[in-house]
Order: C-alpha cells, then sequence, then structure tokens
C-alpha cells in the first residue's frame, strides 16, 4: 500500500509540475490579438487546471499510505480513478492543447498528462481489488 | 506380512572424504500392522534416520525396506512418491505447515499430488479432519496465527487426509509445553483406538511410552531392545 | 488447489522476492518491444515514404542529396535550385519514362502572415506528376484548383478558421494523406500555379516575399520504363546532366538508414546487458528461495510430490511472474511508444510509424515469448537442482 501511495505522489507531482514547463507559455509563445496584445494559449490554460488537479491527487496519496480499512481504501480508490480521469480528460476533451506536433504542449506534455492519469486509474484500480480481498481487521 | 519392514538396514553418511558417520548399523525391525511403537533415544541415537529410512526418504547404505511387503527402493521416485503419499501419513518435528496457505489448504495439501481421485471432496474430507483434531473454526486461517500446539494439530488432520496405512511422527512434541504434549499424544491415542492406524512415533521423552503398544530404545544407531 | 493456484500461493508468500521478479520481467520485456516498435516503426516509415514518392529516381541539385532527404524525411524545409531545362534533358536520357518537376518551399518563421511556422511545401506539375495526382483522382475526383491545396496527415486548417494563411494567401485544404510516420506528413502540396500565386500576392501582403527563382526546380522525380535498368538510368542522367545527382529509390534516405542501423546496435547492446542481468538476477533470486526453502520442499517430497512436481512448480511460479510482468511492460511500452511518438521521432531524428494493430498483435505475442522464455530459463537450474535434492536432507536443520 505504501508503495502505491509512493507512486500517487509522485505521479501528482509530476501532473502538477510537468505542464509548468512544457506548455507554450513556458517556451515563451501566446497568441497575439489584433490589438497587438498576447494572451497564453490554451494549453496553459490545460497547465493551470492540472494543478488543481494535482493537489488533492498528492493529498490522496498521503492519506493512502496510512489507510487500513477496506472501507476507506475503496473510497480512496474512487477518487483516485474520478482523478486520473479528469487528468486525462483536461489536454484531450475539456481544454486541450494546441493542435501542432510540433509544439511542446503537444509532443510532451499531452502525453505525459494522458499516461500519468492512466497510471492513476491503474493505482487506484488495484487498490479496490487489494481492499476487496481484504479480510477486515478488528484492533 | 508385517506392514514396515526393516532388514539388516545401515545407513552412512559421508560428511567428508575422510570422515563418515554411521547413524544406523544393521537395524533389522517389523513393525506389524495396527501396533503403535515407540521409539526413544538420545539426540544423535538414529531414530530420525531410522524413520527416515522407513518412510523411503532416505535410501540406506546397505539392507531392505518394505512397506506392505513392497521393497521401497525397486520402485521409481514416481512410484515412490505416490506410495507415499497414500500409504504413509507424517507429523514433523519442526513447523511443517507450508505458510503462504491457509489451514484448509494445508491439510488438502497431500491430495494434490495424489492420482487415484483421492483428491474428490478433498477440502470437504479436510474440514471434516479439522473437527476431529477441534480447529473447525480455524478453517481460513494462516499458520502463523495458531499457537504451536494448534499447528501440530493440523498436521495431524494433513497426516490422515490420504487414509493412510501407517502414521509416521518423528518428535512431534518436542517444541511443546507438557500440557498440550498430553493432548498431542492423547489425540494419537485416539486415532489409533478408532482406526487402527500403524503408528511408529520417535520421541527422546521416556515417559510416552505410555501411549504406546510397544517401545523399542535406541542408541549409537543399534536397537536395545526389539 | 492445481499447480498454478499452488505456485501463485508461494508467490504471494514471498512478496519482495515476487516483486523482484516481476519487475525484471517488465523491464526486459518493456525494453525489448520499445526496441523493436521504434525499429519497425522506422523502417515501416522508410518504406512507405518511398511508396509516397513513388519515383524510382530523384534528380536533386549536387550536392543537395542530405537536405532533400532530410526534408523529405523529417519535415525539415530545404531551398535547393537548379536550371528548370535539366527536366528536358532527364526527360530525353534513354530508359526514362516520365520526368517530373518539383519545387521545395517553406512558410515563414514567426510570421502573423502565417498560420504554421516552417511548413515544408511541395509544389508539383499536375501534368507530369505521378505522386499525388493518383490520390487526388481517387480520392477527390478531381484536379487540384488554383489556390487548394493537400496535406500530409498532420497539416490541418487552423481551429475556427476555412483557410490556411500563407505569406497572406488563403489556401484551402482540400483533403489529407495516410500517415507515413515521416516529414511528408508535415507537407502541404500544390500546384505550380498555387505556389505562383502564393509569391506573386507575398509581395504585397507577407512579411517577407516568396522567392521563386525563376525558371528553376528543386528536384525531378523519374519513373524509368518498364523492363529499363535503373541504376544504368541513373548513371546515363549523371553523365548527361551536369551538376545532378540522380538517388535511385532503394539508395534512398541512405543517412537515415545508417542512423537507423546505428540505432538498432545501439539498443541491441542495451537491451542484451539488460537481458543478462535481469537473467542473472532472477536466477540468483530462485536460487535464494529454493535454498531458504529446502526444508518445505523436503516436506512436499515427504508428503508425496514427485521430483516433476517440484520443478514444474518451480518454473510455474517464474511462469506466472514473467506472463504478468512483462505484459505489464509490454502494455507501457505500447502505450510511452504511442503517446510519445513525435517526441521521437525528433529526439531520435528518423521516421516513426506506429503498426498496424495486426502487425502489434505479433509484436505483443512476441514480447511476452521473450519474457516467458527468459524467466524461465533464469529459474531452470535452481528448479532442478532442488527438484533433486534428498528429501531427508532438506529437511535437517
Amino acid at each position: 500500500m505504501k508503495i502505491a501511495a509512493a507512486l500517487v505522489i509522485v505521479l501528482a507531482l509530476v501532473i502538477g509540475l510537468v505542464p509548468q514547463f512544457t506548455d507554450c507559455q513556458s517556451q515563451g509563445r501566446a497568441l497575439t490579438l489584433q490589438n497587438g496584445s498576447t494572451v497564453p494559449m490554451k494549453c496553459h490554460w490545460t497547465a493551470v487546471a492540472e494543478i488543481a488537479l494535482a493537489v488533492p491527487l498528492f493529498a490522496l496519496g498521503a492519506v493512502m499510505a496510512f489507510s487500513r480499512r477496506k472501507e476507506s481504501k475503496r473510497i480512496i480508490a474512487g477518487l483516485g480513478a474520478l482523478l486520473g480521469l479528469f487528468v486525462i480528460l483536461l489536454p484531450t476533451a475539456l481544454i486541450g492543447v494546441c493542435a501542432s506536433s510540433m509544439m511542446l504542449c503537444n509532443s510532451v506534455m499531452k502525453p505525459t498528462l494522458i499516461l500519468s492519469g492512466i497510471l492513476v486509474i491503474a493505482i487506484s484500480a488495484g487498490t479496490l481489488i487489494t481492499s476487496e480481498r481484504q479480510v477486515e481487521q478488528f484492533a | 506380512m508385517s506392514m514396515i519392514a526393516l532388514r539388516d538396514v545401515t545407513k552412512t553418511y559421508q560428511v567428508s572424504k575422510e570422515v563418515a558417520v554411521t547413524a544406523v548399523r544393521g537395524v533389522s525391525l517389523n513393525v506389524e500392522r495396527g501396533e503403535f511403537v515407540i521409539i526413544t533415544g538420545r539426540s544423535g541415537s538414529g531414530k530420525t534416520t531410522l524413520l527416515n529410512l522407513a518412510a523411503g526418504l532416505v535410501k540406506p547404505t546397505s539392507g531392505e525396506v518394505r512397506l506392505a511387503d513392497v521393497n521401497l527402493w525397486s520402485l521409481s521416485d514416481r512410484e515412490q512418491s505416490l506410495l507415499r503419499n497414500q500409504k504413509i501419513g507424517f507429523v514433523f518435528q519442526f513447523p511443517s505447515l507450508l505458510p503462504s496457505l491457509t489451514v484448509l489448504e494445508n491439510v488438502a495439501l497431500p491430495t494434490m499430488f495424489a492420482t487415484n481421485h483421492k483428491n474428490r471432496d478433498a477440502y470437504e474430507r479436510a474440514a471434516r479432519l479439522l473437527e476431529v483434531v477441534g480447529l473447525s473454526d480455524k478453517l481460513s486461517a494462516y499458520p502463523r496465527q495458531l499457537s504451536a500446539g494448534q499447528q501440530q494439530r493440523v498436521v495431524v488432520a494433513r497426516a490422515l487426509i490420504s487414509q493412510p496405512q501407517v502414521l509416521l511422527a518423528d518428535e512431534p512434541t518436542s517444541n511443546l509445553d507438557e500440557q498440550t504434549e498430553q493432548e498431542i499424544m492423547n489425540l494419537f491415542r485416539d486415532i489409533h483406538g478408532q482406526t487402527g492406524i500403524t503408528i511408529i512415533l520417535v520421541t527422546h521423552t521416556s515417559q510416552l511410552v505410555a501411549y504406546g503398544t510397544r517401545a523399542i530404545a535406541m542408541a549409537n544407531g543399534a536397537i536395545l531392545d526389539a | 488447489m492445481n499447480l498454478g493456484q499452488f505456485a501463485w500461493s508461494n508467490i504471494k508468500g514471498s512478496a519482495f522476492r515476487s516483486w523482484v521478479v516481476f519487475l525484471c520481467a517488465m523491464i526486459v520485456a518493456g525494453f525489448s518491444l520499445s526496441t523493436v516498435l521504434i525499429i519497425r516503426g522506422a523502417q515501416d516509415s522508410l518504406r512507405l515514404a518511398l511508396d509516397r514518392l513513388g519515383a524510382d529516381i530523384i534528380v536533386v541539385p549536387e550536392g543537395a542529396e542530405t537536405k532533400v532527404e532530410s526534408a523529405l524525411l523529417m519535415g525539415k524545409p530545404v531551398k535547393v535550385w537548379m536550371p528548370q531545362e535539366n527536366l528536358g534533358k532527364i526527360a530525353r536520357v534513354p530508359g526514362v519514362a516520365v520526368a517530373s518537376p518539383q519545387l521545395y518551399l517553406s512558410s515563414l518563421s514567426n510570421a502573423s502572415c502565417c498560420a504554421v511556422s516552417d511548413m515544408f511545401m511541395v509544389a508539383f506539375d499536375p501534368k507530369t506528376d505521378f505522386t499525388v495526382e493518383p490520390w487526388l483522382k481517387h480520392k477527390l475526383g478531381h484536379e487540384l484548383r488554383l489556390g487548394e491545396a493537400v496535406g500530409g496527415s498532420y497539416v490541418f486548417t487552423p481551429e475556427g478558421e476555412e483557410n490556411i494563411k500563407l505569406y497572406g494567401y488563403f489556401i484551402t485544404l482540400k483533403g489529407n494523406l495516410a500517415p507515413t510516420g515521416t516529414g511528408l506528413d508535415q507537407t502541404m502540396f500544390m500546384t505550380f500555379e498555387t505556389a505562383q500565386d502564393i509569391a506573386r500576392i507575398s509581395k504585397t501582403r507577407a512579411e517577407k516575399p516568396l522567392e521563386i527563382p525563376p525558371n528553376s526546380m528543386s528536384a525531378a522525380l523519374v519513373k524509368v520504363q518498364p523492363g529499363a535498368d535503373t541504376r544504368s538510368v541513373a548513371l546515363d542522367i549523371m553523365q548527361q546532366v551536369p551538376g545532378v545527382t540522380p538517388i535511385e529509390s532503394p539508395d534512398m534516405f541512405q543517412t537515415f538508414r545508417q542512423q537507423i542501423t546505428g540505432l538498432l546496435r545501439g539498443m541491441l547492446v542495451i537491451l542484451s546487458i539488460t537481458l543478462l542481468l535481469s537473467l542473472v538476477l532472477i536466477g540468483l533470486i530462485f536460487s535464494m528461495a529454493a535454498n531458504e526453502r529446502r526444508r518445505e520442499i523436503g516436506v512436499l517430497r515427504a508428503l508425496g510430490a514427485t521430483r516433476g512436481f517440484v520443478f514444474q512448480s518451480i518454473l510455474a511460479e517464474a511462469a506466472l511472474l514473467a506472463v504478468d510482468g512483462g505484459a505489464v511492460g509490454i502494455g507501457l511500452a505500447c502505450l510511452a511508444t504511442y503517446l510519445f511518438r513525435d517526441l521521437l521521432m525528433r529526439s531520435l531524428g528518423i521516421p516513426f510509424l506506429f503498426p498496424s494493430l495486426p502487425s502489434l498483435v505479433t509484436l505483443v505475442g512476441g514480447g511476452l515469448v521473450v519474457a516467458l522464455g527468459g524467466v524461465t530459463l533464469a529459474a531452470f537450474i535452481p528448479a532442478y537442482r532442488v527438484s533433486r535434492q534428498d528429501p531427508a536432507l532438506a529437511m535437517r536443520e
């Protein structure tokens, strides 16, 4: 359980930090409007939104390390799977990243988030399976 | 026909190139069907080796070992293993339950090696045997969750799962306290009384000879009383 | 309980050891599959690119071979020119069936007049072209009109727009070609007429005009007559047309082939080392496990297990861990290779196309076999030795 928790914490850090260095904003690219001002591209907003998922995921990992009861493991698994799903949806369906495959946000940020999200879901599924097999131990 | 017959059996271990140790020297022993034989002796007297020879677990340097009139060492490994599985039950001195299996799985384990359909209903028979030894509430427990005495009772149940003709017990109570020792010995006596199974029990405690129908003493690899 | 269940209970009973073997199998299988996917992907990609080009010989200005290969394979725009009159000379060489000229252009970098930066643009002559034209006839049913273009699989019209802006000129994207995993996927194809129109408009509307030297072309694609020897034709072209280099199709992309071969060698070395170390580690782990379980195995033998059963049960443990670890490793390898394919292409500098599903299934099966074979091989000797030990001796302390 502690190993799974450590993995979730690491993935939370990846989800929160990697997009900050791989979105177009960090590469000095932005959208130029007709009036001359610049606004960030949508990959930047995806990166910001991922922080909002990474923080609760980090906390979830910390709680996971100390959870022993079957019921709490089930809840953690459910929350983890949900967060993992949104990690994947943000760069693909909800906000998105730049369309060109040449952009770093498309070639690095998006696949990293998808892979991390899949791993979070897999770990959550594993936690749920092991919790179902657990014989409840009373102190 | 004796149940177990050892004819002039010797077992010598080559400890090193120069040093050889004779654990059993020229022993002849007949154990009849239905006997409860208690073999006593100090550590190093050769009693465990004698038991292993009787079970076919170790090959004699010379002599013959027969079980139900079959020369054990004329059989292939497969035939010997099958014979052991069907005709002999073992109770060991050391904790011999597999830690990764539950109590029920441990008792049913020997049926996994059977090829004569004795593995059918294995779990039901195992549960019944655990009831006989007073552990019907521990079916899904793991060995680490049992006391030493409880573990030994599970081992006795396992020894009986294949309905063997012979029960071989190697110092089964040496790690137990006095009260538990009595419980285990009573269990052996009850099983012997109810089923008429042939039992050979090895111990260094001479007080236990009262539980058997015959007592044999060993020293320096030889039998003192036949 | 059967052998598999018994092996599984032993796996659960020694969690740390099982995890180590699992991880070794995962790494070996995953790395093997990644290696094969990358190399196979690069080779498939090269093959598709050559098929797409459709030419037996590509004639380029002398010294421009590497630049042109780079443009076609990696999508890095290039500007190379040779006199248009070379086309006539090439067409007259005996054995040449068709010679079709192409112009290699590129969009501007970070210019507001271009929707995409540094995109490779290829202009072709619709009268003689035999690469894009067949696709156009099949997919669109007509040739490209003025202001129209087709793109590789990565070319698209920006969101919310109806056209692609290049040099201040609005181009209508009529369709996308199938992916090749090469730079052709990021290339836009248009007619000579459209390219000249862009050059004309760009003088007033673009930050920098599109310069097309008059009476020039970048390359000529050649189809040889049936039965003609491509090598002889190429040699004749070299002799009769000064200042050009003809590249035969099989020799095309030599630089990249060498790169792929070099990469393959490097990856095979790393894979061999990883495999060897993993097998040694797994062998050691199973030896340790067999040693620690000597007494337990002695008990099993006393209960009636044959030598064969003991041997099979240890191999079954190895096989279960190999399959589970291998499956996870392979799954991760497939996922990572697929998700990061663009990054792989750019960082390794080779083309890459993810294999089709039937090919992938075959490769996955192969990967599992490697994992299974490797792990069970590593466990073979410890399993054999422990199955042969004397049960009575094994049970002694």
